[in-house]
């Protein structure tokens, strides 16, 4: 994937907020909170780029079950306490060479089997039984690739997916069937590079992309179509799929392309090309077609030294406190994410880990580290004890 | 602070000769200077104190967050840990039967001390973490869970194409759909290149600039910088200067600020803040007065589309300049159909059997008793305030009449009447000239409220003029009166634009007062009469446009609830009476009906103000049969000239020379205000049994459809005739000219192209010649289009479609299915744009034969040398392979026919 090898951008700083309304920077010298990690495991999955990179933790049974994605396979693996040793559990290969998995996200099935979802250039979205080790169906529709595919925890069976056709979809893993559209007249403008479920907030979802907008969405207007997709049993081409065309709120807090928005309870954490993660708070007014461009209030910053190429993603733990990023040169930062003024914690290098990191993720309770390379290696660190 | 603290003596200098006069001390420059480091300091403290205060607030909000997350995330802990222990019971199977097996698996390796680098297993100890473990898949290791791959099968996706919307009908793009001034980045698909789409840098530059110079937000961190600072030191220009630098915005607007929160600050201390502040509030008490019924349809009046008949039209858009018709539709009537039906208990029928003689003949034989004066009164009140300035005036005269009359009954008055009457016209008239004068020179004032304002005034002088005697007798309260006559006196002295100014607004809130007063007096009269409200007269009217005089219908449809029948129809006899007592009958009830459309577009014409009137010098119009030749000629050389936008013109009857659609070189249309005689109108086909679908329709040669309003022989039914459709006109020879307005058009499908990509297929066999269907998408302006059109090619895949010389329709994100047809060279159909209704619309044509589920091409039409290379003729010689640099734009499909 050529174009996400792509160089730093011209980056244009984001309007400041005025005096009083400064952001408050987080200080890249450590503070005395300082965690060890250690290097524990190097795998090596093949040449080829890694993208993603994702621990189950939608499911307790399997909190140590981790999923990597790149090239045209997935890969399921499990931590193992002892010596960071880590098992291989399934490969999942796509018969079609052409594809590229670019994003991997845990789901849960009716019968409660862990699934995988997987999705990537070819745009079309796999599900795959990680309990049975089989492949389940796909779900075709998306017009072009998929850069991100999002659970929702409260809901597992449903899934978020942000395209390259300037679309977030919204659909139902055990029907089958595509709820919601949310592109049109107030949607994305270029590709949607990411998306995420409000952790608490069942209705919002929130969406960012190449238009450098943030869009916070709400499904309360459509709720009853989500409901109506847990039972369907017709074909799920018959489900009568809705468009959504406007977003509850527009924020504009980049200047650049926008490729990883998470929640933080009901703040957002976002980042573009320009070396940090901003901490902001949407601050809505009553929500409305006209409601162009909402006002945000950038609370916080997390800078993250070189780190100015795009469709580089950061991962949080179950509990949100620890906020892990990798940058282009392979290192790692692990910010405390819920303290004011932000703390590091750590700064993670490895004179052999010199390739972009695209994605971290992170153990339920922060103590394992992962990050995916662009040379197609798997680090994992564990918290020194 | 640095950046405060860094003041140079050369600003110091420049600033010396504002600083106040009274902090010049020594006069020297050294007391500048410490005023600088004082104001610095100063700053610099509260700067800090902010950031703090800040630093605090966010640290809240943090933690508060924190907390709500954390009791989320634990009850989200307890739920999973619930869902364990219901299956704790249960056989692990599938991957957690594996994950312990490999954790079993692990114990045993650990406990013989072997590293674990088989079965893609594997621990590394801080000694050989150097050694890299490759994964290997597929292939069967000597281990026993060596992982096989689990194949997924191929699926091929759909076409790529970009989320869009369905489009009936083709919409006008709204402000946040541009892209014009967006900056959109692109990464070559190399490497590192970034590109820009905008023509040239200074152009962003502009648009950045632009949006600088939107006002500052203030956060409230700067509110209450500003606040404190000119609270502690008082308001200086070092200060300003100091300030504006801090928050990076210019010296003025800190200004600003201050005065909005000194306002709020001392509320209740009006007199001492500005006048500025003071007027708008005092005009305020005006806005809410009840309004009449013109001023509360403004807001339907603004977003109804005349042309859609819908409200908040996406395709006309709302605002649009207001065009009245001059020939209106005949008030529709019952009266020709034999005996009146009795509408109800209040019925007028009912009532005017038993005092019909009575009130007939009430307006001839007691026209200048006291009771029937009194009415006109009410009724010249009631009517002042719905009237313009110029209607009012012509009414002063018919006031004016009455006063005569009336001073002759009433005999033995104390003031002389002639006397009286002289000076009240005299007085009214200095009073609208003077008024108009402060019109012009009062800019702070709205136009609307003003003119409303002196129609009070003027109501209230000629108020003042027939109640004075009356007051004299009873009362003698004329005080109020004689207030209200010096004001406009001191006014109408008043030719001094200056003098004008202050104390216009100042005798405008007197005069509010004693307004009132003589309107409650004025009230009080008209309640012994009836009692009618503004908005109960304005319906009345709207009434009597719909439906005549007839006050059955009136009382049912607009005034049920608030009048019955018996009162509008006395109220209509009173209307007439007053019209025939002053005008001596002259005006017959349609004149009267005029009279209204008249007034009521005057009406309108005050409402928006602003708007373009739509007054036409009228000119002896001797051009002889000016669309035909017109037509003609454009026909015959036009054809390369894109079609021409229309844009209703709301000229009166005939159009002149300066009709902005002769101008533009558009037919007048039935949405025109001109009159259906007005020769610049395009009259539709007398066409019968052609059916419209040959050149020698006129409408069809000029590449529109025929419209029933139009055409004489072009009609469309309505059902199964159940409902009463118009009565057939000729034989029923169907028009075959209105497709695209009937939306009578083919089942299109969507699929994967024999060609490329998606393509359009149609579901049933068609004839030559026949309606496909529309090409829709959102109307864009010919730069948005440019700008576009870069972003598309950039992508290869354009839907911008030439539509005419204002509008290029761009399918991209908002369409239909057809816009998936391909292109072709040789194509089975082709695109038109027809004038539908004042719109330009396109339409897909077979130019064949089609099959059912045959693919639909059309040739795009392409100029040569802004075509893509895939719609390069292939004879073409100046084909090249690589993109021919375009000088002024973007691939764009054009249509094969184009209207007029």
């Amino acid at each position: 994937m050529a174009l996400k090898a792509a160089g730093p951008a011209q980056a244009t700083a984001a309007k400041p907020g005025g005096v009083g309304m400064e952001p408050v920077v987080g200080s890249l010298t450590a503070g005395k909170k300082n965690r060890e990690y250690k290097v524990t495991n190097r795998l090596l999955e093949g040449k080829r780029p890694l993208y993603a990179i994702c621990f189950n933790l939608i499911d307790s049974r399997f909190h140590n079950v981790f999923a990597s994605a790149g090239c045209n396979r997935v890969t399921v693996y499990q931590c193992l306490t002892e010596g960071g040793a880590v098992a291989v559990l399934h490969a999942f290969i796509d018969e079609d060479k052409e594809e590229e998995f670019y994003t991997v996200s845990w789901a849960v099935g009716d019968n409660g089997s862990p699934l995988l979802a997987c999705s990537g250039s070819n745009g079309v979205i796999r599900i795959v039984d990680c309990g049975k080790g089989s492949f389940l169906k796909s779900f075709i529709g998306h017009g072009d690739s998929v850069n991100e595919l999002r659970t929702q925890t409260l809901k597992p069976c449903l899934i978020a997916s942000a395209s390259k056709d300037e679309s977030v979809r919204l659909w139902n893993v055990n029907t089958g069937v595509c709820i919601l559209i949310f592109a049109g007249a107030g949607g994305h403008r270029n590709e949607v590079l990411s998306v995420d479920f409000h952790p608490s907030d069942i209705l919002k979802i929130a969406s960012c992309g190449m238009d450098n907008t943030i869009k916070i969405w709400s499904l309360k207007e459509f709720w009853s179509y989500v409901e109506m997709s847990f039972t369907w049993s017709e074909i799920p081409s018959k489900f009568p799929t809705k468009y959504v065309q406007f977003p509850l709120f527009n924020a504009l807090v980049h200047s650049n392309y926008v490729d990883c928005t998470r929640w933080l309870g009901d703040f957002i954490l976002s980042k573009s090309v320009d070396n940090e993660i901003v901490l902001w708070e949407p601050l809505y007014k009553e929500p409305g077609i006209t409601a162009n461009e909402g006002k945000v209030d950038v609370l916080q910053k997390y800078p993250v030294p070189d780190c100015d190429i795009w469709f580089i993603k950061f991962s949080c733990d179950f509990h949100f406190n620890t906020l892990i990023i990798g940058n282009r040169d392979g290192k790692v930062l692990v910010w405390e994410a819920q303290t004011s003024p932000p703390t590091l914690i750590a700064k993670l290098s490895h004179s052999q880990c010199k390739s972009p990191i695209r994605q971290t993720a992170t153990s339920y309770d922060g103590s394992t580290i992962l990050c995916c390379c662009e040379d197609g290696c798997i680090w994992r660190w564990d918290l020194v004890s | 602070m640095a950046s405060s603290a860094a003041f140079t003596t050369d600003a110091a200098a420049s600033t010396s000769g504002e600083a106040p006069p009274s902090r010049e001390a020594g006069g020297n420059m050294e007391g500048l200077e410490n005023m600088y480091v004082k104001v610095a300091s100063t700053l610099a403290k509260l700067k800090k104190q902010v950031q703090a205060d800040r630093q605090v607030h966010v640290k809240k909000r943090v933690e508060s967050n924190r907390e709500q997350l954390k009791r989320y995330t634990e009850e989200l802990v307890k739920l999973n840990n619930r869902a364990k222990e219901c299956s704790k019971g249960q056989e692990p199977e599938g991957l957690e039967s594996l994950c312990l097996h490999n954790e079993r698996l692990l114990g045993n390796l650990s406990n013989t001390d072997e590293s674990g680098d088989k079965d893609g297993k594997s621990g590394l100890d801080e000694s050989n973490v150097e050694k890299l473990v490759p994964i290997i898949f597929g292939s069967c290791l000597a281990g026993k869970t060596a992982v096989r791959p689990v194949k997924l099968p191929k699926v091929e996706n759909v076409p790529p194409y970009t989320t869009w919307i369905y489009l009936d009908r083709n919409q006008r793009m709204t402000e946040d759909q541009s892209v014009v001034g967006r900056r959109r980045i692109y990464y070559d698909s190399d490497g590192n290149e970034t590109l820009i789409a905008s023509d040239s840098e200074e152009e962003d530059a502009g648009d950045d600039d632009d949006k600088e110079h939107v006002k500052h937000d203030f956060t409230k961190g700067e509110d209450s910088i500003i606040w404190m600072t000119i609270q502690e030191l008082g308001l200086s220009p070092i200060l300003l200067e100091e300030l504006a630098h801090l928050i990076d915005i210019k010296q003025e607007d800190v200004e600003a600020p201050f005065k909005e929160l000194t306002v709020e600050a001392d509320v209740d201390d009006h007199h001492k803040s500005q006048v500025g502040v003071v007027l708008p509030a005092a005009l305020e008490d005006d806005q809410t007065q009840p309004k009449d019924l013109v001023a509360a349809m403004d807001s339907f009046d603004n977003l109804f589309c005349r042309r859609c008949l819908v409200f908040d039209c996406r395709l006309h858009g709302c605002s649009q300049a207001i065009v009245h018709p001059s020939e209106r539709q005949q008030p529709w009537s019952n009266r020709e159909y034999g005996d009146p039906v009795v509408c109800s208990e209040h019925c007028c029928h009912l009532q005017s059997q038993s005092s019909d003689s009575g009130r007939n003949s009430a307006p001839t034989d007691a026209p200048v008793g006291l009771k029937d004066s009194k009415r006109k009164q009410g009724l010249s009140k009631s009517s002042e305030e719905q009237q313009d300035l110029s209607s009012s005036q012509k009414e002063d005269g018919d006031v004016l009449d009455c006063e005569h009359k009336r001073s002759r009954t009433s005999g033995g008055e104390i003031i002389p009447s002639s006397d009286r009457q002289g000076a009240v016209e005299s007085m009214s008239t200095e009073t609208v000239d003077s008024l108009q004068n402060t019109t012009r020179t009062v800019s702070t004032f709205k136009q609307v409220d003003l003119s409303q304002k002196l129609e009070k005034l003027l109501g209230a002088t000629r108020k003042t003029g027939l109640h004075q005697p009356r007051k004299t007798v009873t009362q003698g309260e004329g005080n109020n009166s004689d207030k209200v006559e010096g004001g406009s006196v001191l006014e109408a002295e008043g030719t001094e634009p200056i003098f004008l100014n202050v104390p216009a607004s100042l005798s405008m809130h007197r005069e509010e007062k004693t307004l009132k007063n003589s309107d409650a007096m004025g009230k009080a009269k008209v309640e012994v009469g009836k009692n009618w409200t503004m908005l109960e007269m304005g319906l009345y009217k709207k009434g009597v446009q719909i439906f005549g005089k007839n006050s059955c219908l009136i009382a049912k449809n607009l005034l049920k609830g608030f009048k019955t029948c018996a009162e509008v129809a006395q109220y209509t006899l009173e209307q007439e009476t007053m019209e025939g007592g002053s005008d001596g009958g002259r005006h017959s009830s349609t004149d009267y009906g005029k009279g209204m459309q008249d007034i009521d577009a005057e009406n309108r014409a005050r409402i928006y103000g602003g708007r373009r009137k739509g007054r036409v010098r009228k000119l002896k119009y001797t051009w002889k049969s000016v669309v035909h030749p017109l037509i003609r000629k454009r026909m015959a050389n036009g054809k390369d000239q894109p079609c021409r936008q229309y844009t209703p013109c709301s000229c009166l009857f005939t159009c002149g020379r300066q009709c902005p659609c002769l101008l533009n070189g558009t037919c007048c249309e039935k949405y025109c205000g001109c009159s259906k005689s007005c020769k610049n109108r395009f009259r539709g086909c007398h066409c019968a049994k052609s059916q419209c679908c040959s050149r020698q329709c006129p409408c069809f040669a000029a590449g529109r459809e025929c419209d029933p309003d139009v055409c004489r022989n072009c009609w469309v039914g309505c059902g199964d005739g159940t409902l009463g459709g118009p009565p057939a006109r000729g034989d029923s020879y169907d028009c075959h000219n209105m497709k695209l307005m009937l939306k009578q058009q083919q089942r299109v499908l969507l699929g994967r192209s024999d060609v490329a990509g998606w393509g359009a297929f149609l579901k049933n066999p068609v004839g030559k010649h026949e309606y496909l269907g529309e090409y829709t998408g959102e109307l864009i302006s010919h730069r948005e289009a440019d700008k576009r059109g870069k972003i598309y090619d950039r992508e290869n895949s354009s839907f911008l479609f030439n539509l005419n010389d204002q509008y290029v329709l761009d399918a991209c994100r908002k369409g239909d299915k057809l816009k998936f047809a391909n292109h072709s060279p040789n194509p089975n159909c082709h695109a038109k744009v027809i004038m539908v209704s004042g719109d330009h619309r396109v339409g897909i044509f077979a130019k064949e034969r089609i099959g059912a589920g045959e693919e639909i091409f059309y040739d795009y039409r392409y100029e040569a040398d802004r075509a893509p290379v895939w719609a390069k003729k292939q004879d073409d010689p100046n084909q090249k392979v690589q993109d021919m640099p375009s000088t002024s734009g973007r691939a764009r499909k054009l249509p094969e026919g184009k209207p007029l």
